[in-house]
Formats: structure tokens, sequence, C-alpha cells
């Protein structure tokens, strides 16, 4: 047993885009802040900081969860992709792409977020169906596009099962 | 956003964070749990906790196994949302529960929250808990005295209140492999299908007889509705014996709604909540019968 019981300051060392990263910090912070603040990864965005907006959307160790949600010891021994894994600006992700041509762009916010739930559900589900591209998107809410040109963009990536909900 | 200062552990055994929680409780300590995070990440934003101490229990892997152990299937706590929809055992013995992890929140939410969290952070709009009532599911409390177990409608006392220690960690949940002739149903009534708290759930067992046309048994829980979750028992004794008509539905529909208000008096929902608590205990009722 510690005699101090728990640290105010933890070291987390994790796999972040295919880079090992070790840093201390204090615990009393989020995994969001971690990667905007010290790893300067700002695609990932904070919106309502409740786990309400998905903004903040990662892919922790195959699942997609809300940056915001995750205490940042949580992170420690994580592999933790966040949009700037996915491609970059001569190399698209064909998801980055189909977003581009669909027009599933407008002010952006909730790009980064909604491109890796549709990451992770494409994973599981290679060909899902409208309905199903809904649900995988639920957790992430769009104020400009209406939705349709995204899911039209995941559906372009996924091919196939197109039939529900349309 | 700053977020208040407490210190972190992260024990990997029951012992050990048992341990920790009954150390920091003697020391006068606030100490708290933390297991997915979806409650808790959001009282310390709004400071409405204020810890010395978090106590991560999520390197705990003991507790996040689903086992079928003779007639009941065991769940580990910190099985989440996500494994609970997605569990072949799950489904196959227990699906209402797979039904009611699967409305909660977001696929972000439900990869990170935990059913342990949703028991024990004890908020009447909980989606498991109304079926895990239905169940009949027990609890396992592990303090440093050893473990004790109780029926999980012992469990509460109020909305955000239940008789767990500061120095007691929820270590299993444990469900009776219900009878194969019951049906069961999970409604969820929100203001949006996804991302939404809800106005109110429902889960229901029930076995209809069809060669004598009548209700065997019936069990009925009604969430977000009462301050303490409880099984609608006068609409389940209005049903049991009786045939499937609209008649003894409608009766039953009303015996719920009475028992409701009877147990959360006359509030400013009441006058949406007494209609809508008889209409869902009638459609999960008509789509249990409906399942076969």
């Amino acid at each position: 047993m510690e005699e101090k019981l728990g640290e105010e300051i933890v070291e987390i060392s994790a796999m972040v885009n295919g880079t090992s990263v070790v840093l201390r910090t204090p615990a009393n912070r989020t995994m969001l802040s971690i990667l905007r603040e010290d790893l300067h990864l700002t695609g990932v965005k904070e919106g309502c900081g409740i786990g309400e907006c998905g903004a903040c959307t990662v892919i922790m160790d195959g699942k997609v969860v809300n940056a915001c949600m995750v205490l940042a010891p949580k992170m420690d021994g994580a592999t933790i992709t966040t949009i700037e894994g996915l491609g970059d600006e001569e190399n698209l992700h064909p998801l980055q792409k189909a977003f581009i041509e669909h027009g599933a762009v407008q002010c952006g916010f909730c790009t980064p977020g909604m491109i890796l739930s549709a990451k992770a559900l494409l994973d599981e589900k290679p060909h899902p169906t409208r309905l199903e591209i809904r649900e995988g998107i639920s957790g992430n809410l769009c104020r400009c596009t209406g939705y349709q040109q995204i899911v039209d963009a995941i559906e372009s990536v996924a091919e196939g099962g197109m039939e529900e909900g349309r | 956003m700053s977020y208040p200062k407490f210190r972190y552990a992260v024990p990997k055994t029951v012992r050990d964070a048992v341990e920790i929680l009954h150390a920091a409780t003697e020391k006068g300590e606030k100490a708290i749990v933390l297991a997915g995070g979806t409650d808790l990440m959001v009282q310390l934003r709004e400071k409405s906790l204020v810890p010395d101490l978090v106590v991560d229990i999520s390197r705990v892997t003991s507790l996040t196994k689903i086992e079928r152990m003779g007639n009941e299937i065991r769940i580990g706590p910190l099985v989440t949302h996500s494994m609970l929809a997605s569990s072949d055992l799950i489904r196959e013995y227990v699906g209402v529960l797979s039904e009611a992890a699967r409305t909660v929140g977001s696929p972000q939410i439900r990869n990170l929250g935990t059913l342990g969290g949703n028991i024990v952070n004890a908020s009447p709009a909980a989606d498991t808990i109304p079926a895990l009532v239905i169940l009949d599911a027990q609890l396992i409390l592990t303090g440093p005295k050893g473990d004790r177990t109780l029926p999980i409608t012992d469990f509460f006392e109020g909305p955000y209140e239940t008789v767990i220690e500061a120095d007691e960690l929820l270590t299993g949940v444990i469900v009776p492999l219900p009878p194969p002739s019951g049906r069961a149903i999970f409604l969820k009534l929100a203001r949006r299908k996804a991302l939404a708290i809800a106005r109110m759930n429902l889960a229901c067992m029930l076995y209809y007889n069809r060669q004598k046309e009548v209700f065997e048994w019936v069990r009925l829980c009604v969430g977000s509705s009462t301050p303490r979750p409880v099984r609608m028992t006068e609409a389940e004794k209005i049903l049991e014996g009786q045939p499937f008509t609209d008649v003894v539905l409608q009766k039953a529909g009303q015996a719920a709604a009475e028992q409701m208000v009877a147990l959360s008096g006359l509030r400013s929902s009441t006058a949406y909540k007494k209609p809508v608590v008889g209409d869902l205990v009638i459609r999960a009722v008509k789509l249990a019968v409906e399942k076969g």
C-alpha cells in the first residue's frame, strides 16, 4: 500500500498516431487537453466538453471515444488515432477525399470527429446500410450540413449497402 | 477548462482498490471510484464533485468479464454498454439488457460507460436499471470486511443515492437466467434517438400462456418515474391470470400510472407522465406478447 495514496502527477506512455509518446502531467486533465495542448493535435476539437457533441472524438484502442470524457492518466498504455493520423494534405485518406467530394464539410468543426467515427464504423462493418451509417455517426453533431452529404460521403467509401433508410 | 486538483490511484486488483478506498476514508478524505468516466468527468468539470482522490478501477481486469456460471450470468461492473450490446451471451440469455444498453448515449459513450457506473451513479433515468430489475439481478459489493450480496432493488435509496459505503466497490452483477418461456422488451422515450437521456424507459418480461390464454407471470419496471426503481406490482397483479384483452391492458396501464403517482407524488411532470406511463405499459405488454 502506497503511503501517499495516489499521485497528483502521473506519467503517461502512449502510442499516438503511430508515434510513441511519454509525458508527465497533473492527473486532473483530460485526454482532450493533452492531445491539443501538449501534443498540438488541434484537429481534436472541444465543443461541449461533456460528451454530447462528438467534436473531440478520437479512436482509442480501436474504439471511438470522446476525448473530453477520458481522464489523462487513462491514456497510459493506449493506442490513439486522431485525424492527424489518418492522412495529410498530399495523401488524403479515402474518407477525407469523399468528404470533400460530397460537400460534407462546411464549417469543419465536426469534421475530424465525424471522419473518425466513420472510420471506426467502416473498420468494424465495411458495408453498412445508410441506417447503420447514421447510427455510427449518431454521437457526432453537425450544425451545417444536415448530415445527408456526410452519409453520402461515408456511403461512397463503403460502396454497396445503400438500401435502407434512403 | 480547469478540473479540481486531486490525487490519482490506479489499482490492479479489487483488494488493492478496496484498501485504497478504506485508507482514504479512514483519513477522512473524499475518494471516488472512476470507471468509464462518462458521468464523473462531467461532475468533475462542473465541480459538483471535488474529490481528494480518484481511484481509477479500469485496470482491474477481473471486473471486465461476462460469464455464464450454472443458472446465472455474471457480469463484471467494468463491462461497457458496447460490450453488453454485442455480447452473444447477453443477447442469447438476457437480450433485454442488451437492448437497454444499446439505447445509452452514443457509440462513443457506450464504448466508455460501464454497467457498474450506470448502476452506482443511480440516475433515475439509467437505461440498464429497469432491465436489471425485471431480471431480478443481484449486486455484489466488496468492502474491507468482505462481500455482501443484495437484490438490485435494495441498492437504491433515491435519485443518485445508494447504500454503497465509501470503502465499498461494486464487483459483480449476477443475473439469474430467466425462464425460457419469458418474453422481454425494453422501450425508451426520449427527445431524440441518440444521445438522449430517457424521459421514461420501461422493461417488461412476461409469459403469456397461449393454451390457457392467460398471463402466467409479468415483470414490469418503469424508469425515470419513481424515486427508486421498483416493479410495477399493481399492474403485474392485474395482468396475471387474465387474458390478453384491451380491457385488461387498459386496467394494467391505469394501475401502473396510479402506482407511479403514489410513489412519486404529484409533480410538474405528472400531467405528462401519468397518461404516458399507462400507454407505455400497454405498448410493452403488447410487444412482448407479439414476440411469441
